[in-house]
């Protein structure tokens, strides 16, 4: 993706695909709703997040776990509502990309680990990912983890326009 | 580009300020600057996967050893039915005190058990404090297996004045209590309810 194409998403003379858009903005619909409900789940019981965080021995600095116990689910709950109504959309589209290519990585890592660990295969394996969503089988995890990740790169380039309250800062994006 | 990346700043900035703010006003938010984990090296080997042996030791053991290095003693399921039975009988001597959160906590404890949630010690330290203050015996619990709670909540009483030989750790917690159909009571300590473990529903999350 060129860095053209992020600072103008809608070229003037690119034929208009409207179903394209309208996709777009289904994704932002999913993809909000989809972040308000595990920011949600994790921000009524940050405690427990915080112990599903530590299992992932990421860092033994406690004001940063904390804080990210404390402060990613709402902010995800933010996110969410940021691209439910249609503002800052490729902003936040980026933010996301920034939580989930990094989660995604830990993640399969954490899986790798339990799968050589306990010797079972790879799709086998099973754990608490901290996702909100309880236990859940990797596979399955990953391939979730991957639709948001597409939906987001969509969303970055430009679509999910109809019904955006604000799509975003660029002259090209309030077209 | 830098018009994207200056609206990605200012959602970051926001949600960081809206993120602190929604923590600060709700009432399950964490403290930043307290360490929830104070004993990281019991941690560690509660979160290894149960029943590993490594370098010759099994997990009870490397937990037990771990223990001890923080001044705490392991409670194994069959003295926790002992000191059960003497808490029945001396009542206030030998307490035991429940890790878990209030959902937990309610749905079913070991019959008498004080509760104390590290997590928000401020709930409970005015009656489970004196209460461990006065007795010979403390049995901390949680839910077993890889849950921590009773280590951190056991270091939490040492911090706060408890001598360490008084404090137990039963790492089966209250898995392995319901496990062996011991008797537990739902609802409010010493409400007078009382049933045959099994019957409890409250099963997942990693208290």
């Amino acid at each position: 993706m060129s860095s053209t194409a992020l600072a103008n998403p809608v070229s003037p003379g690119t034929a208009p695909r409207p179903w394209l858009d309208y996709a777009g903005m289904l994704s932002r619909w999913i993809l909000g709703a989809v972040f308000i409900y595990m920011g949600w789940t994790k921000a009524a019981h940050p405690e427990a997040f915080l112990k599903l965080l530590r299992q992932y021995e990421l860092s033994t600095n406690w004001f940063l776990l904390n804080s990210i116990a404390a402060l990613l689910p709402w902010f995800e709950v933010f996110c969410g509502l940021l691209l439910l109504a249609g503002v800052a959309v490729r902003g936040t589209a980026l933010l996301l990309l920034a939580m989930l290519i990094p989660f995604t990585a830990v993640v399969l890592h954490r899986a790798l680990g339990i799968a050589s660990l306990q010797q079972i295969a790879f799709c086998a394996v099973r754990f608490d990912c901290g996702c909100g969503n309880g236990e859940v089988l990797i596979c399955r995890k990953l391939v979730e983890n991957t639709v948001l990740i597409l939906l987001s790169c969509g969303l970055l380039t430009g679509l999910g326009r109809p019904l955006a309250v604000w799509f975003g800062l660029s002259k090209a994006a309030k077209l | 580009m830098k018009v994207l990346l200056l609206e990605t700043g200012l959602v970051a900035m926001f949600g960081v300020a809206l993120a602190l703010a929604a923590n600060e006003l709700s009432p399950r938010g964490l403290t930043l600057s307290r360490n929830y984990s104070p004993g990281g090296a019991v941690t560690a080997v509660r979160t290894a996967s149960s029943g590993l042996e490594t370098n010759g030791q099994s997990i009870a053991q490397q937990l037990e050893k771990q223990l001890a290095a923080e001044g705490l003693q392991l409670a194994s399921s069959n003295n926790a039915v002992e000191l059960f039975k003497n808490s029945m009988k001396d009542p206030g001597l030998v307490i035991f005190v429940d890790a878990r959160d209030d959902e937990h906590y309610q749905a079913g404890h070991i019959p008498g058990a004080f509760q104390l949630d590290h997590f928000h010690p401020e709930r409970y330290l005015a009656l489970t404090l004196p209460a461990c203050q006065a007795a010979q015996k403390i049995v901390v619990y949680c839910k077993g297996g890889s849950c921590e709670d009773s280590e951190q909540t056991a270091i939490f009483l040492r911090d706060a004045g408890i001598p360490r030989d008084r404090l137990f750790v039963y790492a089966g917690g209250f898995d392995e209590w319901t496990a062996s159909h011991l008797p537990v009571e739902p609802g409010e300590r010493n409400g007078g309810a009382m049933e045959k473990s099994g019957t409890n529903t409250l099963g997942g999350g990693a208290r």
